[in-house]
């Protein structure tokens, strides 16, 4: 697909905007990159860690962003220029971090990548990550298009450098997942030398910069932050990345930022309004450029602000504004506080065209409405179509962990739930995890939730508590929940579902797996060894013997006022289909056992078990394997009551 | 290799499918393919939830004087849609449909998880591909899937629509960029790649379009 | 009205109280399995009409449907029930009888109609490894001798019934208690699609109940006692107030007041002490009979098999004195009549009477 190690400047590629933010760090020079998966971030590293070795960098995945992070901090300490990315919850995860290193600045290029999800379709939450760099003093740059992830990204790290501090690029999904033209320009010719100059010395000890308070009292070192600060305006008034398109006093003036510029753009376009409205773009959108902006405001005495997802711009705009001589005439703004922009959810092109429409007092009807009969069919249409829920793949192993869960638990009798976590196994929330999630909240949330519920006992809490989570989960923010639970003995059990993959972001791996982002062999962390180790009751099963699971996990949730552990160890079916290419069963159903929907089974393979590799024959009444898409991994056939199902092993 | 022209500015065009069809790739060859010939092109995949069987659609905007379109259509401003399976066609018909859409759709089904439980119903098929034809301008249906069987395997699906895309003339791709693009990409599988190619074309060029 | 299934008769009976555990509603589907001596739902069904709320004991009952089915007459107010003979009987087999609890006279008669290939088997209880009763399949005397012996706990009997596949074609024996033998017989009325065919369980042999005692009780008797040594349990008659164990040494008790707290509070609301719709009843010959069962012969199959039983010599008989059975069907009928009071508590009133299918006679007869 995309190749973007080639040093041919001028060429052309169609490249994802992840790619082209990697494309830019190569052409700044960087010599390490960290990153967590996340989507819709992963790409990052997914393209540079295959050529890192070959490109002289050193490329990795860190074990949670935090740890990243701090890595790529190291470099930037020690001269080599550093790229560290992540998505929006990454960011959370880095702040305590953050904050402190902007008290002492950094050395070499330092370049933070977050792409945002506004919309959270992949995500917990949905959650707008440029308020953190207005709060705690850092650049910001906004790429709207391929190309300028590749040209920001790169601007990046000269201007990191020039103000000594860590700056941030910030994507969102519709940008890092958008391929666009992409012109290249050449990779530097530099050899890196790494060293850390603030060793000590022993003729002049004195306290590093790279430290924090102490002798620097963190008062000084924030009054230095603002001073370094204070010189990234100069850097963005003249940036070429910020712009005005439009006639000189257009009646309506839009701010706007990221990719919504281009949403702006198109839709004054179809609007054919581009007499009547002028639109600035800002992609240096913190610290604002404030003379830039305040001679655009002259423009037009109605303000419009299109971004994702929070007001920043449109706040920081009116900030700016209330500043300005009061003999200044004073726009009409319009954005999210006027609800001429919806605060929630994610932008497009339809509703940036109804607000600009709404704006100037214009309608707009699309091609649809050309035809009212057609608009009503396509209304009729829609009515119809089934959806196409999240389910887990054909073979997976959660599948039969929620299975062994839901029934432990029916059998217990309780009222016992599972607590939650981030991954593949957060399906455990909706049916095909036969909806046994009841918490779900961040990474490590699951433990360190189920720590809580494990005393509660004191107040007649009978419960039983399960908390699930993935085993790259386990690594990134597990381990401090579980070894709490263990120390201060909270009555719960941690099930890790241990697939030996980070599966939901695209198959990365993890300490537990052995293998490195640039697919050099690491050293394998253990999962269950490191469980033994803390001297809890700990149990390894295979999901894919129920009974067995079912009863290790009816013996575990019994009171005993410990934390304990069980591992659900089977490998991602998509993975190990991928390696292996053939299935281990041939499946399929006798229909003459298969009595369907009537009493005796009522159809629960296909209503409560549910795989798509097992369908329901509407016409004859019956369940049906479809081979296309089976993955011949035997769990239905203990699932059927009538022996239906059956299993020959391949 | 002369671009063509646009018959419009900027040409739009969704390819709809199921998370694993290929979309992705399908949408990358024609990109790749177009900026070859100088145009400007905008792809937006959404495969966040394609691992695992969900609805999936590649949105591409190709223009020869805007480099920057946005990245998603509006509503209905689709000019061509590919459907590698029929319900997604509809579903982004309904959408981004318009009297004047262009469509090419691939027959074979893929169940939702939801109608395999037995929670929806999946629509009649013959009445799908109808109201497909009903609300396009154009309309192409091949049978894709039955053909990339016969060439060994359903991966050739989307191979075979782009050579129906191709053969439809209603995107200025054309087929010598696309055989480069094709052997810089996938080398290994050229020779059936482009039996899929050349079988997606002929099975356009030879029916009657409705 | 509305439906009849698993929702309602979780609601109904397993939730409400009156569940007895018999089993009626396992084995044959894979929502209800029986665990730790309780029902438990595992998944939700979504049937409007379930064969789990036809044939459970606890719900509408025709006592005069299923009387007419099995004797061609209404359900009568005979204390006992239909009873063509009653007498004492016992096991001429002393390997029977060293696992028997009483006379060991159910295996007797279950091993001579095994022998005669009257049956392919008989569905029993047996005890697992933890002492919990559960249905079981006996092909053979050696099975048989394992599944003698009492069990205090109930045994969902009935899920061995229901788990046999459509396609099994053997001839069987069935041993339960009263609730067993008022599902069974619901079963035979209206028989059960999916399954086996309900006519091949040729020969019906209920036992005699007052109550049984709840899961954990048999652990209970464990921890007491080195159970691998006891024969026989007893509760004798007042004014004793225990329960006796006996092993081969000597004889242990525990006082009732220790057992009160297991009895199964759903017992409370049957009124068939008696298990009036077998082909043949069996109790405890009692104190005064030890080592004899009471034995209640009800139809033309009870009474073919105790001829061949006689007639092989496998088990002896004796008259049951007017004495004993006049006390029999005093204890009899005051169960039905406590039993109905407990169910008018319940409901508040003789319009309502749950699951019992009853004549106005009848109930008129017992409030007397």
């Amino acid at each position: 697909m995309s190749n973007i190690e080639i040093d041919e400047p001028g060429t052309t590629q169609l490249l994802l905007g992840n790619e082209a933010i990697a494309r830019g760090a190569l052409e700044a020079g960087i010599g390490f990159a960290t990153a967590y998966p996340g989507t819709p971030s992963s790409e990052i590293m997914a393209t540079l860690a295959p050529i890192a070795k070959k490109m002289g960098i050193y490329a990795e995945w860190s074990i949670n962003e935090m740890v990243a992070f701090e890595a790529a901090s190291a470099a930037s300490l020690s001269n080599i220029r550093a790229l560290s990315s992540m998505k929006a919850n990454g960011v959370n995860v880095i702040i305590d971090f953050l904050v402190n290193l902007q008290m002492t600045g950094i050395k070499k290029g330092l370049v933070l990548v977050v792409c945002d999800d506004p919309g959270g379709m992949t995500s917990s939450n949905e959650q707008d990550t440029r308020p953190i760099a207005k709060w705690l003093n850092i650049p910001l740059l906004e790429p709207s298009t391929a190309q300028e992830c590749k040209d920001m990204t790169k601007w990046a790290f000269e201007l990191s450098e020039e103000l000594g501090m860590v700056c941030m690029v910030r994507s969102v999904t519709y940008l890092s997942h958008t391929r666009g033209n992409v012109r290249f320009e050449k990779l530097p010719d530099i050899s890196m030398e790494a060293t850390f100059a603030d060793a000590y010395e022993i003729d002049n000890p004195k306290q590093s910069r790279f430290t924090c308070g102490m002798q620097f009292h963190p008062y000084k070192q924030s009054e230095a932050l603002l001073k370094r600060f204070s010189k990234a305006q100069a850097h963005c008034e003249d940036s070429p990345f910020n712009s005005y398109n439009g006639p000189n006093t257009p009646e309506l003036i839009i701010f706007t930022s990221g990719i919504c510029w281009t949403y702006a753009t198109e839709a004054v376009k179809i609007l054919n309004l581009q007499d009547r409205v002028g639109i600035v773009k800002l992609g240096t959108t913190w610290p604002l450029p404030e003379e830039f902006v305040s001679r655009h405001l002259e423009r037009s005495n109605k303000v419009l602000f299109i971004e994702e997802i929070s007001p920043l711009v449109e706040q920081s705009v009116m900030e700016l504004a209330a500043s300005l001589p009061a003999d200044r005439p004073r726009p009409t703004f319009y954005g999210k506080r006027s609800r001429h922009v919806r605060a929630w959810g994610e932008q497009d092109l339809n509703l940036v065209i109804h607000s600009i429409a709404t704006v100037i007092g214009t309608s707009y009807r699309s091609r649809q409405s050309s035809s009212a009969e057609y608009q009503s069919t396509l209304k009729e249409v829609a009515q119809t179509l089934p959806a196409r829920p999240l389910t887990f793949c054909p073979g997976c192993p959660h599948r039969a962990s929620f299975w062994a869960i839901k029934i432990a638990l029916q059998l217990d009798g309780r009222n016992g739930f599972v607590t939650g976590d981030i991954g593949c196994t957060a399906m455990g929330m909706i049916s095909p995890g036969s909806f046994q999630v009841r918490t779900y909240y961040a990474m490590g949330g699951g433990v360190g939730i189920a720590n809580g519920f494990g005393h509660l006992g004191q107040f007649g809490f009978r419960q039983p508590v399960i908390a699930v989570c993935g085993d790259s989960t386990f690594f990134h923010a597990s381990i401090p929940g579980l070894i709490n639970g263990v120390w201060n003995k909270s009555n719960f059990t941690l099930a890790i579902l241990d697939n030996s993959t980070t599966a939901m972001t695209g198959f990365q791996p993890h300490p537990g797996t052995g293998m490195t982002a640039t697919g050099e062999p690491g050293n394998k962390v253990n999962i269950e060894a490191l469980c033994r180790s803390l001297g809890v009751h700990v149990e390894v099963c295979d999901p894919f013997d129920l009974t067995n699971t079912i009863t290790t996990l009816l013996k575990l949730i019994k009171d005993d006022g410990n934390a304990k552990v069980v591992i659900f160890q089977h490998e991602c079916e998509l993975v190990r289909a991928r390696r292996e290419r053939k299935k281990p069963y041939h499946m399929y159903v006798d229909p003459s056992r298969c009595i369907g929907e009537e009493c005796g089974c009522n159809r629960i393979c296909t209503r409560v078990f549910s795989c798509p590799g097992l369908v329901w024959d509407r016409d004859t009444g019956k369940a049906v394997i479809d081979e296309a898409v089976c993955e011949g991994c035997g769990l239905c056939a203990e699932v059927c009551p009538q022996g239906a199902i059956l299993k020959e092993a391949l | 290799m002369s671009a063509r022209e646009l018959s419009k500015d900027p040409l739009n065009v969704i390819i709809a499918g199921v998370g694993g069809q290929g979309n992705v790739l399908m949408s990358f060859l024609i990109g790749s393919a177009l900026i070859r010939s100088g145009y400007f092109v905008t792809v937006f995949d959404n495969y966040g939830a394609s691992q695992r069987l969900g609805a999936v659609a590649s949105h591409i905007k190709i223009s020869r004087e805007d480099a920057n379109t946005s990245p998603l259509l509006h509503e209905g401003d689709a000019d061509v849609i590919v459907g590698i399976e029929p319900i997604e066609l509809l579903r982004n018909l309904t959408r981004f449909g318009n009297p004047e859409v262009i469509t090419i759709v691939n027959t074979r089904p893929v169940y939702p998880v939801s109608v395999i439980s037995g929670d929806e119903e999946y629509p009649d098929l013959d009445k799908t591909i109808q109201t497909i034809r009903n609300l396009s301008a154009q309309s192409w249906i091949v049978n894709a899937t039955e053909e990339a069987m016969k060439l060994g395997n359903s991966i050739y699906t989307n191979v075979i629509l782009l050579g129906a895309l191709l053969g439809s003339n209603a995107i200025p791709l054309d087929k010598e960029t696309m055989e480069v693009v094709l052997k810089e990409e996938m080398p290994k599988a050229f020779d059936t790649n482009m039996l899929a190619l050349h079988r997606g074309l002929d099975m356009v060029r030879n029916t009657m379009n409705e | 009205m509305g439906d009849n299934a698993s929702k309602e008769l979780y609601e109904e009976v397993i939730d409400s109280g009156l569940c007895t555990l018999c089993g009626g509603c396992t084995g044959f589907c894979p929502y209800f399995v029986i665990h730790e001596g309780r029902i438990v739902r595992l998944h939700q069904c979504k049937l409007t009409e379930g064969q789990c709320y036809q044939y459970c004991p606890r719900t509408s009952t025709d006592m005069d449907a299923i009387s007419r089915h099995i004797f061609g007459i209404p359900y009568g107010e005979d204390e006992i029930g239909i009873a063509k003979e009653v007498f004492l009987a016992r096991s001429t087999d002393p390997e029977i009888h060293q696992k028997a609890q009483d006379g060991g006279v159910v295996t007797s008669l279950l091993s001579v109609a095994l022998t005669e290939g009257m049956i392919d088997g008989a569905v029993e209880t047996k005890l697992d490894d933890e002492k919990v009763p559960r249905g079981f399949v006996a092909r053979d005397r050696e099975e048989l001798l394992e599944c003698a012996g009492v069990s205090y706990e109930p045994s969902p009997v009935l899920e061995a019934i229901n788990y046999l596949p459509k396609e099994n074609s053997e001839k069987f024996g069935f041993v339960g208690l009263p609730c067993h033998v008022a599902s069974l017989s619901k079963m035979k009325l209206s028989p059960p699609d999916n399954r086996a065919n309900i006519e091949n369980v040729k020969l019906t042999i209920g036992l005699f109940c007052g109550w049984t005692l709840s899961h954990g009780f048999h652990r209970f008797l464990q921890e007491r006692f080195d159970l691998s040594n006891a024969i026989k349990f007893d509760i004798p008659h007042h004014p004793a107030h225990s329960l006796d164990v006996y092993t081969k040494s000597e004889t242990q008790s525990v006082d009732l007041d220790e057992i009160t707290p297991f009895i199964n509070k759903a017992c409370s609301y049957c009124i068939d002490m008696t298990a009036e719709f077998a082909d043949i009843s069996v109790g405890s010959g009692r104190a005064m009979f030890k080592g004899w069962n009471t034995v209640i012969i009800r139809t033309k199959t009870g009474a073919e098999i105790l001829d061949i039983a006689k007639g092989r010599q496998a088990i002896e008989t004796q008259p049951i004195p007017a004495e004993s059975l006049t006390n029999l069907k005093r204890a009899s009928l005051n169960k039905k009549k406590r039993s109905l009071q407990n169910i008018i508590s319940m409901t508040g009133g003789v319009d309502d009477l749950l699951y019992l299918g009853i004549s106005q006679n009848l109930i008129s007869k017992l409030l007397e």
